[in-house]
């Protein structure tokens, strides 16, 4: 018998266009209880759910709704948490085009279920009724040292915790959660969900040392000394810039740090609440078409610029998910398609333009995407008085450069075997520290299979 | 501001009342605490044989990172450091006697004149490299002083070394906020710095970069005042 599907999602409520580009919350106002089983009865309940197998942390999609669409949200919320530690945050960060939502069966009929916005709904859920995953840890004597919070250092601490080992989680800055806490901003990701959702980790005991940078503050030798294994979640936090002239010129920022002044240091509070300062024009260039390049574009919206994007190629090549490239053109984000800058002009010191050069797109690329170039005698310039420069990140060199044996590759990545262990023993790596930028999910993929790999390890070791 | 000494879990330093964060520093009482102390970041200076060692300091609170560098570095042998300190008047002479202990030579100026020679240092460092007594200069505190101390030991082919101050966020290479251009390139201060060598230094670019956030310094240090009233 064929049921009668709904072909399309449930509307998700969001913040009216107007209203939104004037604060920082939260753009889709998430689903009632109702509207949450509305959308998951949709689910097919497919034999061999396609799902499940593209989801990187293999989260057992078609069960999770099948329980929320009875009405059963602790059960649905428990389904996930044995493979996400943190879904309010997944739920909102992972680009589920490219993964559970990409390969949903109903995506040849009509819209696929909207698996994002169910998976917050119940993390936010769990929160709110403060259910959480009971079982009981049997306590082991070795000491595990994870080097940084965000989407990886989480996974693994939870994993190595829930299998007894004493786990001290190392953070740099002063709020745990890395790229969750200092790139992603607000209106995407709340800090509220971000701290919630993190304090799961205190309550089941992993030891969280804020403001305690490894390699500077205490030394990857006395870690080695102290821990019976480590794992290496650095991140990939340094900015990439053009190496184009005019770099040297204020007003410009790489994107991570207009984010990280803007999100982690909350620059769109100053002077009233917050004291550090950020300082944004009336016309505003993002380069690149990223995620992140999205994120700072859409900031600079709320902070009352007029944004433009510069990208080299043309929109659908756009890495960014769907969501924020659709969210950014509804906030009045000018795209400005095969373009590329050649150098940032100045005045006085200041960034004044940028001279653009148009480009045209060839044969594709290793990445599948066509690629671009410079269309010669086609410069123009374009006046901007903030260029903020969103190409892409690399791993963050403070802890490598004073880890001596950890060995990297020519992007500055940790070399790692199969099992993520590095070549000194007893010490793992991964998330982007290893593949130079990737997703949150990917990484806390990479978290769990390190914890395992560290598990098999310290068994062979006593 | 900067730190003097870091001793048995105590540390001295030296801040001069200037925006918002130091007068609020100045407005601590007992008992008052910082979120938290992070140091020290960014390499540290080789504490070795250079010979003839000039340490400069002016402007601000350079002098804290004289006292702390000249006393590691008399203590190699074979080591002369000889102290340069500048100040704009007498009345703002500090930590004269603790840095002269330090020294084994110490040389000071007004610009007023009202206190030891008028003038800068760099003339009293200009005397010496023609005299051909340097083999290293070494400073910290103003930058135009830097870009000027750059071009004299340039001239006498004598090797200067700059503590660098970028504004910065995150100080772990995280913002590249603190980006400066050594030969052409691209350098962070908090992980690559704060020493640099003065020669390759684009100061200009420095000086400008400092004053990125002027505006809003001066908006965060008067809503400060308004308050505390």
């Amino acid at each position: 018998m064929v049921k009668d599907i709904r072909k399309n999602r449930v509307p998700m409520p969001e913040q009216p266009v107007e209203t939104r580009i004037t604060n920082f919350h939260e753009v889709p106002l998430g689903y009632s209880p109702e509207q949450a089983i509305e959308e998951a009865k949709r689910c097919l309940q497919c034999g061999k759910p396609p799902c499940i197998g593209n989801c990187p942390v293999e989260v057992d999609v078609k069960q999770f709704l099948k329980e929320l669409s009875e009405g059963c949200f602790r059960e649905a919320f428990l389904t996930i948490k044995k493979c996400n530690p943190i879904p309010a945050i997944a739920g909102r960060v992972c680009p589920q085009e490219n993964q559970c939502e990409g390969a949903c069966t109903l995506g040849n009929i009509g819209s696929q279920i909207n698996i994002g916005k169910l998976e917050s709904f119940l993390g936010d859920w769990a929160m709110e009724n403060g259910v959480e995953e009971a079982f009981t840890i049997n306590e082991k004597p070795e000491k595990v040292a994870v080097i940084g919070s965000g989407p990886s250092g989480i996974s693994c601490s939870v994993d190595l915790r829930k299998n007894g080992y004493q786990v001290t989680l190392f953070e740099a800055l002063h709020k745990a959660g890395g790229v969750l806490q200092y790139g992603i901003p607000e209106f995407r990701l709340p800090k509220k969900v971000v701290d919630e959702e993190l304090s799961y980790l205190n309550k089941i005991g992993v030891d969280i040392k804020l403001n305690t940078i490894i390699g500077q503050n205490l030394s990857f030798k006395e870690l080695r000394e102290e821990y019976d294994a480590i794992f290496v979640c650095t991140g990939a936090g340094a900015p990439r810039f053009l190496r184009i002239p005019g770099e040297e010129l204020n007003g410009l920022y790489s994107a991570n740090e207009f984010l990280i002044r803007t999100n982690l240091m909350k620059a769109y509070m100053f002077p009233d609440e917050y004291d550090t300062p950020i300082v944004v024009g009336d016309r505003v260039a993002v380069i690149g078409a990223g995620n992140v390049a999205m994120d700072a574009a859409r900031c600079s919206i709320r902070m009352g610029s007029k944004v433009s994007m510069i990208y080299r190629r043309s929109r659908k090549e756009s890495p960014a998910r769907i969501e924020e490239v659709q969210h950014a053109l509804e906030e009045g984000l000018d795209l400005m398609e095969l373009v590329n800058p050649v150098r940032i002009l100045g005045e006085n010191g200041w960034v004044k333009g940028v001279q653009l050069i148009r480009m045209r797109l060839g044969d594709p690329d290793e990445t599948g995407r066509r690629k671009p170039y410079p269309v010669p005698g086609s410069e123009f310039v374009v006046n901007f008085d903030t260029v903020i420069e969103a190409i892409g990140t690399l791993p963050n060199r403070l802890f490598l450069e004073r880890a001596r044996g950890l060995e990297v590759n020519k992007k500055g990545g940790i070399l790692v075997d199969e099992n993520l262990q590095t070549r000194i023993e007893g010490v793992f790596a991964g998330g982007d520290a290893i593949s130079g930028g990737a997703t949150v999910i990917q990484a806390l993929g990479e978290g769990r299979k390190a914890a395992k790999s560290i598990h098999e390890y310290l068994k062979r070791k006593h | 501001m900067s730190v003097q000494k870091a001793v048995n879990g105590k540390l001295t330093m030296l801040i001069k009342k200037l925006g918002k964060t130091s007068l609020e520093l100045f407005d601590y009482q007992v008992g008052n605490s910082f979120h938290a102390v992070i140091g020290p970041m960014g390499n540290a200076t080789p504490i070795k044989k250079y010979g003839n060692i000039v340490w400069g300091a002016d402007l601000v609170c350079g002098y804290a990172e004289n006292w702390a560098h000249c006393n590691a570095l008399r203590r190699i042998e074979g080591n002369h450091v000889i102290s340069m300190v500048s100040f704009p008047s007498k009345e703002d002479v500090y930590l004269e006697e603790e840095l002269r202990s330090v020294s084994d030579e110490y040389y000071i100026t007004t610009y007023d004149g009202s206190y030891g020679r008028k003038g800068h240092y760099l003339d009293i460092l200009e005397d010496l490299l023609c005299e051909g007594r340097v083999d290293i200069v070494f400073a910290c505190g103003d930058i135009a002083t830097m870009k000027d101390l750059a071009k004299i030991t340039k001239r006498f082919d004598v090797p200067a070394k700059v503590v660098l101050r970028q504004i910065m966020v995150d100080a772990t290479g995280m913002c590249g906020s603190c980006r400066v251009f050594i030969d052409g390139e691209m350098k962070l201060t908090c992980i690559d710095g704060p020493m640099f060598d003065a020669h390759k230094v684009d100061f200009d670019e420095v000086i400008n970069r400092l004053g990125m956030f002027k505006k809003a310094e001066e908006t965060a240090k008067e809503r400060y005042l308004v308050k505390g009233e």
